[in-house]
């Protein structure tokens, strides 16, 4: 099945209850079949299952790391929810968060005496600014030399990673570290934290936010049914006025602003430094977030937060029973598949 | 060669074909003519076994031809070049004649292949390189490829669909001296078409379709253009239908010197002019494919003329969809389906789905959905549409009252021009006659409407004025009163051209 008919069968799915009902039951069989996986390793998979519980909400810590894990998930999947509404299949999460990150870095080492509070803002503007570029780069190409945004924004994204390595090879490294990253960015550009004596930054509020904007972006406003009509029918798109051009390439800087600010936060929240290959992976997540979300940036909200949580406990599954952390990959892919089957079922029923 | 008996296909209560015989001789060109849906594709469906009949058998070269199995059809020596070819372009023409060709064995010898190919080019004049590639060719001679691969597997029996349709002048002359040199050969051909002049050209023998049965045979030499015409158009017409009779008022819509080429770069609307007053209906006759589509889409705002000017109600009309909207033009487009509604939104969504970004549905920046709702329940209250509600996904409607959801929205705005394509398309005749008292209730308002149809009954009985399009160009204006059909039907087979006077074009009373 390619992107697009996936993107198609989950945009039918209808109404908000029967996601959710295979959003259940996906991740039900998903956690199932990783269970068996865990059984033929001869480990207890209730025991693996019952730790990861503990590392991801055991105390308030644990809770703290899972929503900063979310955080960039949260952002990423409701842009790239946004552009697989409109049947843009944008990928390019990766690329984008690295350059906002890269962004956020080097005017956050550029103004090391802002005041705090201004300073952190700005540099999530510029992360904002330079996630948007990138996404708005990969719809030019797209529409100017017609190649497919699904091969635009995937080899963006290894431009973009790989800038950032450059630039911590040079201008923004820092001398002497034995490890391609930047200097520690001044106290002022770090984000304050949410809850005192937690590593739970503001990022997350931000993400939440945004993600309710999109909702109601997508909802309620006349581009957000841009983007419904032109994923829904391209020929009604036409006949209705709806410019694919302009429609593309404001949503993938919509999609592109949202990863760069995730790549800031990154940065500004969790790391306070930039450090080469610190968006790997996040691309591939957004993806399956949005579409576990069933594409609505609602539903991009517990998906994300259950990714977040499965990576917060995969750490307490290994040091109790030592089943890798590995398998909450395992866990987040089974996921993807079983909710989309789910829906893809559902939907089928739903026809007759 | 070939003899079909007594073939029966209804689709629905649709009689595609009622009872046909046809009969081809070896070594002749047989053409088949008719207007859109006489039943001359389904028919050749029924041939090439793509279509199984309801009743009818056939037999060819002597043996009996299982109908309803391509398969079959192919093995037995009968090939179809369709109108829209099956090639794969990005590939060679060698690669093209290989692909799926039993014969060419189950190693890949393109060498000996392309042999082949350029030993059949010679032979039949086709002027093809082995090794170029088909995407790169015009389409003649993407076309011949597609003669070649039905040659090379054997055929003795070649059924046409239109084959000139996508060609320049020079093109179709080359086809005919090639369909020629196959019927020297020996070879039959089914040469299927609405263009009188090619018929007479090339068949030994015309079969003309109407109404899915046989409207006459004749062979070429004792036909003539005026008895074939009237053969494809001839039937009991309906009178006019009753309007308020009125003066026609202004130019409401005038169309100056438009050119338009199509996707693939062919130009499909070659000059056209005319205008259309208030109170008036201007409709356009002729068959598919004669530049209607393209003409619908400059006007509707969804393609952009290569050349020429629209005005509406005085004032040029700018490029985009949404100065037609600006300016009060409605658009039922063609495609009901898949271009004037999305299928799987809601009526109320459908409602709004050309006016999103104006008033009544966006209030500062924001959409009203109760507005949306409000208009979609005015809308099936006036127009009668069966719908559980306001929220149903219009996939869920019959096709009649999608159509009427499209009307509702369309008419809705109070338009001072409607475009109307295809309205009935497809619609039980009491949709029919709903859609066309809409439109004529929107004339005796006031409005003007241009009416694109290929349905000639339905275009004399609607239209205060009839324009016939062929090749691109309108080569008759008519009124529907007092109307010879022969002429209407020898002008949409391209077989007679009077030069409209600008009266007849604009409208003028004469």
């Amino acid at each position: 099945m390619t992107a697009g008919a996936l993107a198609r069968s989950v945009v039918s799915g209808g109404a908000v209850a029967r996601p959710l009902a295979s959003a259940v039951v996906g991740i039900a069989v998903a956690l199932g079949t990783a269970a068996l996986l865990v059984l033929f390793s001869g480990r207890n998979p209730l025991v693996a299952y019952l730790a990861l519980l503990g590392g991801a909400v055991g105390t308030p810590d644990r809770i703290a790391v899972a929503l900063n894990k979310a955080t960039p998930y949260l952002l990423t999947g409701a842009g790239v929810a946004l552009c697989f509404r409109a049947r843009i299949v944008n990928i390019g999460a990766e690329g984008q968060i690295a350059l906002g990150g890269l962004a956020a870095t080097w005017l956050a080492l550029r103004l090391p005496h802002a005041p705090a509070l201004v300073l952190p803002l700005l540099c999530a503007l510029a992360g904002a600014a330079a996630g948007a570029a990138w996404g708005g780069l990969a719809a030019l190409v797209r529409l100017k030399r017609r190649v497919h945004e699904v091969l635009v924004t995937l080899l963006l994204n290894f431009v973009g990673v790989l800038i950032v390595g450059e630039v911590l090879q040079g201008e923004l490294g820092e001398p002497g570290a034995g490890f391609p990253q930047s200097p520690l960015l001044p106290s002022a550009a770090w984000l304050p934290k949410l809850v005192p004596g937690t590593d739970l930054h503001v990022g997350v509020l931000v993400a939440v936010a945004a993600v309710l904007v999109c909702q109601v972006v997508l909802w309620r406003t006349p581009f957000g049914f841009r983007l419904r009509v032109l994923g829904a029918s391209e020929g009604a798109a036409r006949y209705a006025g709806i410019s694919f051009a302009h429609t593309t390439l404001l949503v993938m800087m919509l999609a592109g602003g949202l990863a760069g600010v995730a790549g800031a936060i990154e940065v500004l929240g969790v790391h306070y430094r930039l450090i080469e290959g610190f968006s790997h992976g996040f691309g591939f997540a957004a993806v399956s977030i949005a579409l576990i979300g069933a594409l609505s940036p609602l539903g991009v909200l517990p998906a994300a937060l259950f990714f977040g949580f499965l990576e917060s406990g995969a750490l307490a599954m290994q040091r109790a029973v030592g089943v890798p952390t590995p398998l909450v990959s395992v866990i987040q892919g089974l996921t993807m598949i079983f909710v989309l089957a789910a829906m893809a079922l559902s939907a089928a029923r739903g026809r007759v | 060669m070939l003899s079909m008996r007594g073939i029966v296909k209804s689709y629905g209560a649709v009689r595609a074909n009622r009872e046909i015989d046809l009969d081809v001789s070896a070594g002749a060109i047989l053409g088949l003519l008719g207007e859109n849906g006489s039943g001359k594709t389904t028919l050749m469906n029924v041939l090439y076994g793509l279509v199984r009949p309801d009743a009818g058998r056939a037999t060819f070269k002597g043996r009996p031809l299982s109908l309803g199995s391509p398969r079959a059809a192919i093995e037995a020596g009968i090939g179809m070049i369709h109108q829209h070819f099956m090639l794969v372009p990005s590939m060679t023409v060698t690669e093209n004649v290989m692909l799926g060709w039993a014969a060419a064995g189950s190693w890949l010898r393109a060498a000996a292949v392309a042999a082949r190919v350029r030993e059949a080019s010679r032979v039949y004049g086709l002027e093809l390189d082995p090794d170029a590639v088909v995407g790169d060719l015009p389409l003649g001679l993407q076309q011949r490829v597609e003669i070649l691969k039905a040659v090379l597997r054997g055929a003795d029996l070649l059924i046409l669909d239109e084959p000139t349709s996508n060609l320049s002048p020079p093109e179709v002359g080359a086809l005919l001296a090639v369909l020629r040199r196959l019927r020297d050969e020996g070879r039959s051909v089914i040469f299927i078409s609405h263009k009188l002049g090619e018929v007479l050209d090339i068949c030994d023998e015309v079969v003309v379709l109407r109404d899915g049965a046989v409207a006459g045979r004749r062979t070429v030499a004792g036909a003539s253009r005026d008895d074939l015409a009237r053969l494809m158009v001839g039937r009991d017409l309906t009178p006019p239908l009753a309007r308020v009779a009125r003066e026609p008022g202004d130019e409401v819509l005038v169309v100056a010197d438009l050119h338009a080429r199509d996707a693939a770069g062919v130009e499909r609307l070659r000059g056209v002019s005319f205008s259309v007053r208030a109170g008036e209906i201007f409709a356009i006759a002729g068959v598919d494919g004669n530049g209607q589509a393209e003409l619908a889409e400059v006007l509707g705002g969804m393609a952009v003329p290569t050349r020429g000017r629209v005005f509406v109600a005085g004032a040029e009309l700018p490029a985009g969809v949404a100065a037609r909207l600006d300016a009060g033009v409605a658009h039922v487009p063609a495609d009901r389906a898949s271009v004037g509604l999305v299928r799987d939104m809601t009526l109320a969504d459908n409602v709004m789905l050309r006016d999103a970004d104006r008033a009544p549905f966006c209030r500062r920046g924001w959409l009203d959905f109760a507005a949306a709702r409000e208009a979609a329940q005015r809308g099936i209250e006036a127009f009668a549409i069966r719908a559980e509600g306001v929220e149903t996904p219009v996939r869920a409607l019959s096709g009649g009252n999608q159509q009427k959801v499209i009307l509702a929205r369309e008419l809705g705005r109070r338009p001072r021009l409607l475009l109307a394509v295809q309205p009935t398309r497809g619609l039980d005749p009491g949709a029919t006659r709903f859609v066309i008292d809409r439109v004529l209730a929107l004339r005796d308002a006031g409005a003007a409407v241009l009416y694109i149809s290929t349905e000639l009954e339905e275009i004399l009985a609607v239209a205060d004025r009839v324009g016939v399009m062929y090749a691109g160009r309108l080569v008759g204006v008519v009124r529907p009163g007092g109307t010879d059909l022969t002429r209407v039907g020898l002008m949409m087979a391209g077989a007679l051209e009077e030069t409209p006077d600008a009266a007849a074009l604009y409208g003028v009373k004469a």
